[in-house]
């Protein structure tokens, strides 16, 4: 396979990761109004699960990484182990950090939770081998195609897609689904919501835990292509890149998400990292970041509701009712 | 006049039969924020097919009463009992779900949603909209959205709403988002109604048909308890008046023996 093909397939293999986050996101934040500003360390839970199952038996200090809990999990046990990672430490986190609070502190909250996390996986280097982070992640289908993903871009690209499309179809059925409009009722108006008979801080849990699932598979998929997974991969500014996303995008829109995520993550942070160096080292990755910003405001001036906004949905008509001429699509 | 057992001589047909007993009852509530009592040792109760108008200055209490019934605010003392259960540590949802069901003074509908929308969604959380019934029993959430849809379109013909079915909360006029808070309570079979001045907003000459809307909604076997400060509108609408004033009741009674009382007047004054 050629530089240029390599180089195509992995970045759709991100575009898959990135929609799930993206998915993830616009589930909690879009129909929820959960603001999970501590996005990617549920995801980071579900890359250091997948690679401590598909690394094999740790060997302890002696080794040159260490890391709890090794084991070697077949297809489709490594994905699902990503998944319940991101969904338990979703669960623990969301007990304490969705209390009824204001929205705003919940979101500082759930920030700090990244914070801390990143300070103790970095320092604590018997659990997934400090800063340092682990590598030779493998692969769970290496014994029929190799020992790496990378060996095997094409192959690895359909089934981030495969699983991507499933994963994303599932959260859009839910999300259109009654319980996703009870989410948009709790995301609208919480007293209103509670007053009538919707249970808050149940619906909050469960958006979350779910979100952290999906979160979770999003960075199983991803350690298993890039063989390595780090502090350095998952700072909270990573969160931010997949909220400009969203909101570039439209939020609660998931065709504009998929949108979003092309254009923010993709376009926007990768395509420049394979560019030649301009300038003084490192100036290419900080412009990287003004861009981002730059997308985001731009978006608040002139398209506050992002690229495609949240659809309408059309109320059903029931029969024998009289049709009263539809009223005027407008924007508030 | 449906459901009524015996009605009192000295009382209009419009009032509800003494004898029938009171679906919600409070005994002693009290509700504090920080040292501030904003209610205090407050009774009430409302019978089926009541109007029962709290009316008193700003600041008397009125909202946060409204809210220990409905549980947004927390309750310091006092037992409040729906039916025969008493309700006094459940959560708002749970009320909800047992038929107390409200507004608020502030509107709250869901702003990004179709009026519809708004409807629909209120009659779920007991059955029907739990992510468990969404998975698991798609047929019957498929069957429960037809009634549902039926049940909502109905409620909007009766309030003239149905142009609006398709318009979001936040491009309704005031009087509209009313309706539409009062529309959403209907959805869930309520037993107790708690409006929170319904009127604000509503437009003066549409003001007259929510009142009938509203004697209409009590004939059919709700009790309604309205904060409400216009005293025109109270005297068409409710049965029994109760006038708090500094947390606490300072008079309760018909419209015009209350209005009359000269401690209520003096209340109104200062
Ligand atoms: N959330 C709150 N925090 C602190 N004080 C409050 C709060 N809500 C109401 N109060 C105070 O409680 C008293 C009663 O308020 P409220 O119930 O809103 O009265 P009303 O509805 O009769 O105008 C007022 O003195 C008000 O300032
Ligand atoms: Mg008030």
């Amino acid at each position: 396979m050629g530089a240029w093909a390599f180089y195509i397939t992995t970045l759709l293999v991100y575009f898959a990761v990135d929609v799930l986050s993206a998915f993830s996101l616009n589930l909690q934040f879009g129909y929820a109004g959960v603001v999970n500003f501590g996005f990617i360390v549920f995801q980071a839970a579900g890359a250091y699960a997948a690679a401590v199952v598909v690394l094999g038996p740790s060997g302890g200090v002696a080794s040159f990484q260490q890391y709890v809990f090794g084991a070697r999990l077949p297809f489709p046990l490594d994905l699902l182990v990503a998944a319940a990672a991101g969904a338990l430490l979703s669960f623990v986190v969301g007990l304490f950090a969705l209390r009824r609070m204001r929205r705003d502190y919940q979101a500082a909250v759930l920030l700090i939770v990244s914070l801390i996390a990143l300070q103790v996986v970095s320092a604590d280097v018997p659990l997934f081998n400090g800063s340092n982070g682990l590598t030779g992640v493998t692969w769970p289908f290496g014994e029929f195609f190799g020992a790496t993903a990378t060996g095997q871009p094409w192959l690895y690209l359909i089934y981030s897609l495969v699983i991507c499309a499933v994963v994303c179809g599932g959260v859009w059925w839910l999300s259109r689904s009654p319980w996703g409009r009870s989410l948009r009722a709790m995301r609208d108006h919480e007293d209103a919501a509670s007053a009538m008979g919707l249970n808050i801080t149940s619906l909050r849990l469960q958006v979350f835990v779910l979100g952290g699932a999906v979160a979770g598979l999003s960075g199983g998929l991803l350690v298993e292509y890039i063989g390595a997974w780090s502090p350095g991969a998952w700072g909270y500014a990573e969160t931010f890149v997949i909220f400009t996303a969203i909101f570039v995008g439209g939020v609660g829109n998931y065709r504009g998400v998929m949108i979003g995520t092309l254009l923010v993550p993709i376009i926007f942070l990768e395509i420049p990292r394979f560019l030649p160096a301009i300038g003084y080292p490192g100036l290419t990755d900080s412009l990287e970041w003004v861009v981002v910003g730059l997308a985001w405001m731009l978006c608040l001036l002139f398209r506050p509701r992002g690229i495609l906004p949240e659809r309408r949905l059309r109320a059903p008509r029931a029969e024998g009712v009289a049709l009263d001429p539809a009223p005027a699509e407008g924007g508030a | 006049m449906a459901g009524q057992l015996a009605v009192d001589a000295s009382s209009s047909p419009e009032t509800p039969a003494v004898g029938s007993p009171p679906v919600l009852v409070a005994k002693g509530v009290g509700v504090g924020y920080g040292g501030v009592r904003a209610v205090d040792d407050v009774s009430i109760s409302i019978s089926k097919g009541e109007v029962v108008g709290i009316i008193g200055p700003n600041g008397a209490g009125k909202s946060s009463l409204l809210g220990a019934l409905g549980g947004q605010v927390k309750r310091t003392q006092g037992v409040i009992t729906l039916g025969d259960r008493d309700i006094s540590s459940l959560m708002p949802h749970d009320r909800a779900r047992l038929g107390l069901v409200r507004t608020f003074q502030t509107t709250s509908e869901f702003a990004r949603m179709t009026v519809y929308e708004n409807l629909v969604t209120a009659a779920e959380g007991d059955r029907g909209a739990s992510l468990r019934s969404v998975v698991l029993h798609p047929r019957q959430t498929a069957q429960r959205e037809l009634e549902l849809r039926a049940r909502a379109w109905s409620i909007m013909e009766r309030f003239e709403m149905t142009h609006t079915a398709d318009l979001y909360g936040r491009e309704l006029s005031g009087g509209q988002r009313r309706l539409v808070e009062i529309m959403r309570c209907l959805m869930r079979h309520p037993r107790v109604l708690l409006l929170d001045e319904p009127m604000v907003g509503v437009a003066p000459h549409l003001t007259g048909k929510l009142i009938d809307d509203l004697r209409g909604i009590a004939q059919e076997g709700l009790g309604i308890l309205i904060v409400e400060h216009a005293l025109e509108v109270v005297r068409k609408l409710c049965d029994r008046v109760v006038v708090m004033a500094f947390g606490k009741v300072i008079a309760a009674g018909e419209f015009e023996e209350v209005v009359r009382d000269p401690v209520v007047q003096a209340a109104y004054l200062s």
